[in-house]
């Protein structure tokens, strides 16, 4: 009964809130969103630092956390790092090269990905744009989560350790559409299992399932991309998102699906500020 | 052992469908279930075990087991359905789940 | 006649739904712990499990917790219609599980 009236209320409070303007970017609603996602977690891990949270499970238990210690002694995505740089070095078929693609020559900008392109009025993943600068030089687009795509990601994820997420909504509603997509995803519930993102990776961060725990969703993309014990490889972003869907008897989307792509802006936005730790290992 | 005898008989009668299905009724079904997953899909909503019942439709049909095959079919058009309606209610509901 | 009418009734009365016994236990608690069914044991802690999971509470004290069986038939069937933000699927709207399925770990659940 009671829920039933939160549920209208909250509805009410939706629509209210719908029909008043909303800025893109500085003091307004995702910025509010974001303190409030970001003041749930610390409140909720008072001891782990803004630079942990992109270690996911690793920074939420001690027991997974010694078993991530020793593991790094030996990183198993180094086999990957060197792939992704001996990648990044080889110039394409017309002479250029990755790095004439990116700002900064696609050094520490990691960060900063997804953008919103004003051009395709979509969101852009860092994938997504290791993929366009390869199509725009005359290169066949990578199979996008593993493999060859997952040591460049490395590459640029490597060079951007420390930086704190810095994503951008610009002031445009097609940019603060895709956000509002992005975060109706991570809210919504999917596949027969019925669970959302938040169900599992707010309230219930840091508890067990089986033998894993659960990683909060704060700065669960910094750690990316992710050498998988589950998979004995290599993945983006996208790998585990689309693994996720499945596993919650979800069919999952194109690797490029739009939804996909906002669900990462929002995710994304939601952890401004929390640094960059990839390329990182899972269980 | 005697009530265990009849008890097994009984439940076996009931579970018996009323009529067998033909192929023609196993074919509907399937095609429905089929009709209704293109939809689920084209929502982004769709299911793996969907997609699971519609295979084993298929498999049973290919067999000539249309009992089998309607069966599976049902139930992939059960889920199909689900699916959407899980997927349209959410696109209010999910509302209640934001932290504030 | 007589024997038909007899052979019916036998029939009739076989067939009426039994309460809980010990099969219905052990079926329920194969349903519990079956990954592609219950999976319980995914989130929550049972005694005499193999995983401590903690993303429900333990299964345990069940009769003191829930002595209206109504209500764990609602929890299984749709537990996000009544805690809008649980992490537990909707079982029985969903049909992960059928509602026999569910009336067995109902009473699997019963013995904890």
């Amino acid at each position: 009964m009671r829920h039933r009236f939160v549920a209208t209320l909250n509805s009410v409070c939706a629509l209210l809130l719908a029909m008043a303007p909303a800025k893109a970017d500085g003091g307004t609603v995702p910025e509010a969103e974001r303190t409030a996602f970001q003041a749930f977690f610390f409140a909720k891990f008072p001891k782990v630092a803004k630079e942990d949270f992109g270690n996911g499970p690793y920074a939420v238990n001690e027991g997974m956390r010694k078993q991530w210690q020793e593991i790094m002694q030996f990183p198993p995505y180094e086999l990957a790092l060197d792939e992704g740089h001996a990648e990044w070095d080889k110039p394409f078929a017309n002479g250029k090269h990755y790095a004439d693609c990116f700002d900064n020559k696609g050094e520490g900008i990691r960060q900063t990905y997804p953008r919103f392109i004003a051009a395709t009025g979509q969101v852009e993943t860092l994938e997504g744009a290791i993929n366009r600068c390869r199509v725009e030089n005359g290169e066949p687009p990578l199979e996008p989560m593993t493999g060859t795509m997952a040591s460049l990601a490395a590459v640029m994820s490597q060079s951007s350790r420390g930086k704190p997420f810095a994503i951008t909504i610009p002031d445009d509603p097609r940019a603060l559409a895709a956000y509002e997509r992005g975060k109706e995803f991570f809210y919504s519930r999917k596949g027969q299992l019925g669970v959302s993102c938040a169900s599992c990776h707010m309230s219930p961060a840091g508890e067990r399932m089986r033998g894993d725990i659960l990683a909060p969703a704060l700065g669960i993309l910094a750690g990316m991309p992710i050498y998988r014990s589950d998979w004995g490889s290599m993945g983006t972003s996208i790998r585990r998102i689309s693994t996720c869907s499945s596993q919650t008897r979800a069919l999952p989307l194109k690797a490029d699906d739009e939804e996909y792509r906002n669900l990462e802006y929002f995710m994304s936005y939601m952890s401004n500020g929390i640094p960059i730790v990839g390329p990182g290992t899972r269980p | 052992m005697i009530r265990a005898l009849f008890l097994a008989g009984g439940i076996a009668l009931l579970s018996l469908p009323a009529v067998a299905a033909t192929q023609a009724e196993a074919e509907a079904a399937l095609a429905a279930a089929q009709a209704a997953e293109t939809e689920a899909v084209a929502a982004k909503a769709a299911w793996t075990p969907t997609e699971a019942a519609l295979t084993a439709a298929q498999k049973a049909l290919a067999a000539g087991n249309w009992d089998e095959a309607k069966a599976a079919a049902d139930e992939a058009l059960a889920l199909a359905k689900l699916s959407v309606e899980q997927a349209n209610e959410e696109k209010t509901s999910w509302r209640n789940a934001v932290f504030r | 006649m007589t024997k038909s009418i007899f052979t019916f009734v036998v029939f009739a009365v076989a067939a009426l739904p039994l309460s809980a016994h010990a099969g219905d236990v052990k079926a329920g608690q194969d349903l519990a712990l079956d990954r592609a069914k219950g999976n319980c044991l995914a989130c929550h802690t049972i005694k005499g499990g193999d995983a401590p999971s903690s993303v429900g509470r333990e299964l345990a004290g069940i009769k003191r917790r829930f002595p209206n069986r109504a209500d764990l038939v609602e929890i299984l069937m749709d537990e996000p219609k009544r805690n809008l933000v649980a992490p537990m699927p909707p079982f029985g709207r969903n049909r992960i599980l059928t509602r026999s399925e569910i009336e067995k770990i109902i009473d699997f659940l019963y013995t904890l």
